[in-house]
């Protein structure tokens, strides 16, 4: 996931609102699917894309370039997400099927049920690393934990969702 | 190595996390033989194309929601930081930076080195934390390093207008270092030929170059360590070399000024003022004769895109009235802003393993002894009578090398390393001094550990890295690290102490009648009699660490030490004084002159960077070491007058 471009963001820490829209477009798809796969429910996922941006717009000020811009937004996020779920205590550990996806139907499941098999301290580095190609330092950004745990918490994920994967292969 | 440890590895270079090249090749080795290990990676493939194609839901567009949400937001007050100088320096006019990137990419486009600049729309600009970031990864990733480099430099005198040197620099992780610099000048007259060298070796140190002396004939310097403390400042690696983690550590005061090729691979070129550089150009400290150079001339670096390692580096003048006066101090002749007046260029780098026998320290008569004793850890316990705290969280770095200093402390100095980052651990249970332990003094920025407790913070410095100290029950604490300074913070946090805060014997200080007393900028608000408003605009990256009340006996005066967070290059501390008075005090250097200061008559004395004026009945004075006047007046000149502003 790229950054975006330096001007425009400085442009938007300054209060500009035609710079931030810029930034909303370019981020809200991989905000909006990083909210479902915390929240697992659309119209959740939808709310928790607006409050992240919302709460962007008030802290981007005080972002300071320590983590990349992505990190940073997906750590609000991650927060807002949270924040909804502790909210409306919705969270399901099961995970439904994502709707309007073009692709395979029979692999989709297979692949949602591995993800299921997995303790959500893994689903998440694994979402961040393997589904939006941030790196281990941006996903510790993310996540507050260390690169060392990014790494191992990956391994023994891919290590879960093979052998969850592999199990349905052998069942069929 | 076993599977698990393969496994680990395969998984995160499959995601394009770089090993080191010795981690790269045991892994490759294993791989030829183990078929187990085959199949991981070609599962991990499969399950990575699964994940990618599946997990793209049809997303919403929220653009609209969101942006009248945004639209009716309440406008923000005005915080310290919102108004600060955009990456000013001082009067040296900035080019945008397209124009900019044409500017070099024409000129840089003859030269052997660096093509054309591009600057593509959207996806091809680097910001500058993506350099600092891939600077400090790849920092912790090297873990041998060889280069030649050819070294021209300009206008050393009118009988020398050109000078060609060659560097060669070799490097095994951690501390292991040489740097050889032949001087190829064909002098007119006699003169001796600046040939350095400068060698590291964990405890041993060395360097040879010639005095700087007035004359043409310089006698040649020796000078060695022993027993050398681990990454002791005052017998430096000089790793920026190899990979300018402390030029280019602060994103705040790097400018990405476009991408191209350099040595024929892509590659990208950034802007830092000297000042900030001079990690290097460390060859201008071990000796012989060299140039000048001005605080604000620009450096421009290409660094490889891949590895991150400068390939080469530029020193373009500086313009504006100060430094032409200073031009004329030191007799240069007149320099074009487009020129350069220096540069060092790779004819060759790789990572390859020096040869043995590199890195032998001369002898040398006469070497000074740091005293630092090595120690097995286990031993520690025995020598001290305490076993040392370990952290939890050393960022990956591996245990490097343990050591007794030979100071009264009676403590033990424990350091971690990988490639060319480390983190030193100081710890003693026997502190009695008046101030915080190790290079750290009272004035420095309090921060609250994400574990709990404090610990007192200090950018980074000439002398020293980032470092912090921690006063707990019982024992105190340092810890010093070219590691950003989150993750300093996060190893502080990881200590099994709870830094306590300062104890009152540190926190206040007299002399004859004056009293000076550390404290919150609330406390002080409480105490001191007028408003304290902060300046709203400050050099980028900066902040306020500390605020002491000054009781003089005949009225209470307040101190603001302003720091910038990660690097005191070149500016230093801001110190903001405020007391009640009608009138500035009598006139202390026949240097000084009189300027107006936001409407209110004002004096500034060059000799001290200080700047003082009267506003609303109060005495203000400002002063930093690197700030030039009008740098100073921009921050005066931010300082909400009188009552406006100085609450919340």
């Amino acid at each position: 996931m790229n950054d975006p471009d330096p001007r425009t963001l400085e442009r938007a820490r300054r209060g500009d609102t035609a710079a931030f829209e810029d930034l909303v477009r370019a981020y809200q798809g991989d905000v909006w699917r990083f909210a479902y796969h915390f929240t697992h429910d659309r119209a959740l996922a939808d709310d928790v894309t607006q409050e992240a941006f919302l709460r962007a717009f008030r802290f981007l000020k005080g972002f300071r370039g320590d983590s990349r811009f992505t990190s940073w937004l997906f750590r609000i996020a991650r927060n807002c997400a949270m924040d909804q779920i502790r909210a409306r205590n919705v969270y399901v550990e099961r995970v439904s099927p994502i709707s309007g996806t073009v692709a395979d139907p029979q692999a989709r499941v297979e692949l949602h049920a591995a993800l299921g098999a997995v303790s959500a301290e893994h689903r998440e580095p694994f979402l961040l690393v393997e589904v939006f190609g941030l790196s281990y330092q941006e996903a510790a950004d993310v996540l507050g934990v260390r690169v060392g745990t990014i790494k191992s918490r990956m391994h023994r994920a891919r290590r879960a969702m093979m052998q969850a994967l592999e199990i349905e292969e052998d069942a069929r | 190595m076993n599977h698990d440890q393969a496994e680990l590895l395969l998984s995160a270079r499959l995601d394009g996390e770089r090993l080191s090249p010795r981690a790269a090749s045991s892994l490759d080795r294993h791989l030829e033989t183990c078929a187990e290990c085959r199949a991981f990676e070609r599962r991990a493939y499969r399950l990575r194309e699964s994940a990618r194609i599946e997990l793209a839901p049809a997303v919403p567009d929220l653009v609209e929601p969101i942006m009248s949400a945004v639209r009716s937001e309440p406008r923000q007050a005005t915080r310290l930081h919102d108004v600060r100088p955009r990456r000013g320096r001082g009067a040296m006019p900035r080019l945008a930076p397209v124009a900019a990137a044409l500017l070099v990419g024409a000129l840089a486009g003859s030269l052997v080195v660096g093509g054309p600049l591009e600057r593509g729309p959207g996806g091809s600009a680097l910001a500058a934390s993506d350099v600092t970031e891939g600077i400090a990864a790849a920092a912790v990733r090297l873990d041998a390093y060889q280069a030649t480099f050819a070294i021209r430099e300009t206008h050393l005198s009118p009988e020398v207008p050109v000078r060609d040197l060659t560097m060669s620099v070799w490097f095994e992780a951690p501390e292991r270092f040489r740097l050889d610099v032949v001087d190829h000048t064909d002098y007119p007259s006699p003169a001796t030929p600046t040939h350095l060298r400068l060698v590291v070796n964990d405890s041993t140190w060395y360097a040879s170059g010639p005095a700087p002396c007035g004359t043409a004939r310089c006698p040649m310097r020796e000078s060695a360590v022993r027993n050398r403390l681990p990454f002791s400042t005052a017998a430096p690696l000089p790793g920026d070399l190899i990979l300018p983690v402390s030029t280019l550590m602060d994103p705040d005061r790097v400018t990405v000024l476009g991408r191209g090729r350099a040595l024929g691979r892509p590659a990208v070129q950034v802007e830092v003022p000297f000042e900030r550089a001079r990690p290097l150009f460390p060859f201008l400290e071990i000796g012989g004769a060299w140039r000048p150079f001005f605080p604000n001339d620009r450096v421009r670096i290409w660094l490889d895109e891949r590895s991150w390692f400068p390939l080469r580096w530029e020193v373009f003048p500086a313009t504006g009235s100060e430094r032409d006066q200073w031009a004329l101090r030191f007799g240069l002749p007149e320099e074009p802003a487009l020129q350069p007046v220096f540069s060092v260029t790779a004819l060759d780098v790789g990572m390859r393993d020096p040869e043995p026998g590199i890195f032998e320290i001369p002898s040398v008569v006469g070497t000074q002894d740091q005293g630092a004793r090595p120690v097995l850890l286990g031993q520690v316990e025995r020598e001290t009578g305490f076993e040392p705290v370990a952290p939890t969280s050393v960022a990956g770095l591996d245990l490097y090398r343990v050591v007794l200093p030979r100071d009264d402390s009676g403590g033990a100095l424990v350091a971690y390393a990988d490639g060319l980052a480390f983190l030193t651990l100081g710890e003693t249970r026997t502190w009695m001094d008046d101030a915080p332990f190790g290079p750290v003094g009272v004035q420095a920025e309090e921060i609250a550990l994400s574990g709990g407790g404090v610990a007192y913070y200090e950018p980074a410095s000439g002398e020293h890295a980032r470092r912090l100290s921690i006063h707990a029950a019982g024992s105190d604490l340092y810890l010093e690290s070219n590691l950003s300074r989150a993750e300093l913070l996060a190893a502080a946090a990881s200590l099994p102490v709870e830094g306590l805060p300062m104890p009152d014997a540190w926190r206040v200080r007299g002399s004859g009648t004056t009293v000076v007393e550390r404290m919150t900028l609330d406390e002080a608000r409480e105490a001191a009699p007028f408003p304290i408003a902060l300046p709203r605009s400050l050099p980028e990256g900066f902040g306020l660490a500390s605020v002491e009340l000054v009781d003089a006996g005949y009225g209470v005066g307040v101190t603001l030490y302003l720091r910038d967070r990660d690097a005191d290059a070149g500016i230093g501390t801001i110190r903001l004084h405020l007391e009640p008075a009608t009138a500035l005090p009598p006139a202390s250097s026949a240097a000084q002159s009189g300027v107006d200061v936001g409407g209110s008559p004002g004096r500034y004395t060059p000799g001290r960077s200080q700047l003082e004026w009267i506003d609303t009945g109060i005495y203000r004075s400002l002063d930093a070491p690197g700030l030039p006047l009008d740098g100073l007046l921009t921050v005066a000149r931010s300082i909400p007058s009188g009552s406006e502003g100085s609450g919340r």
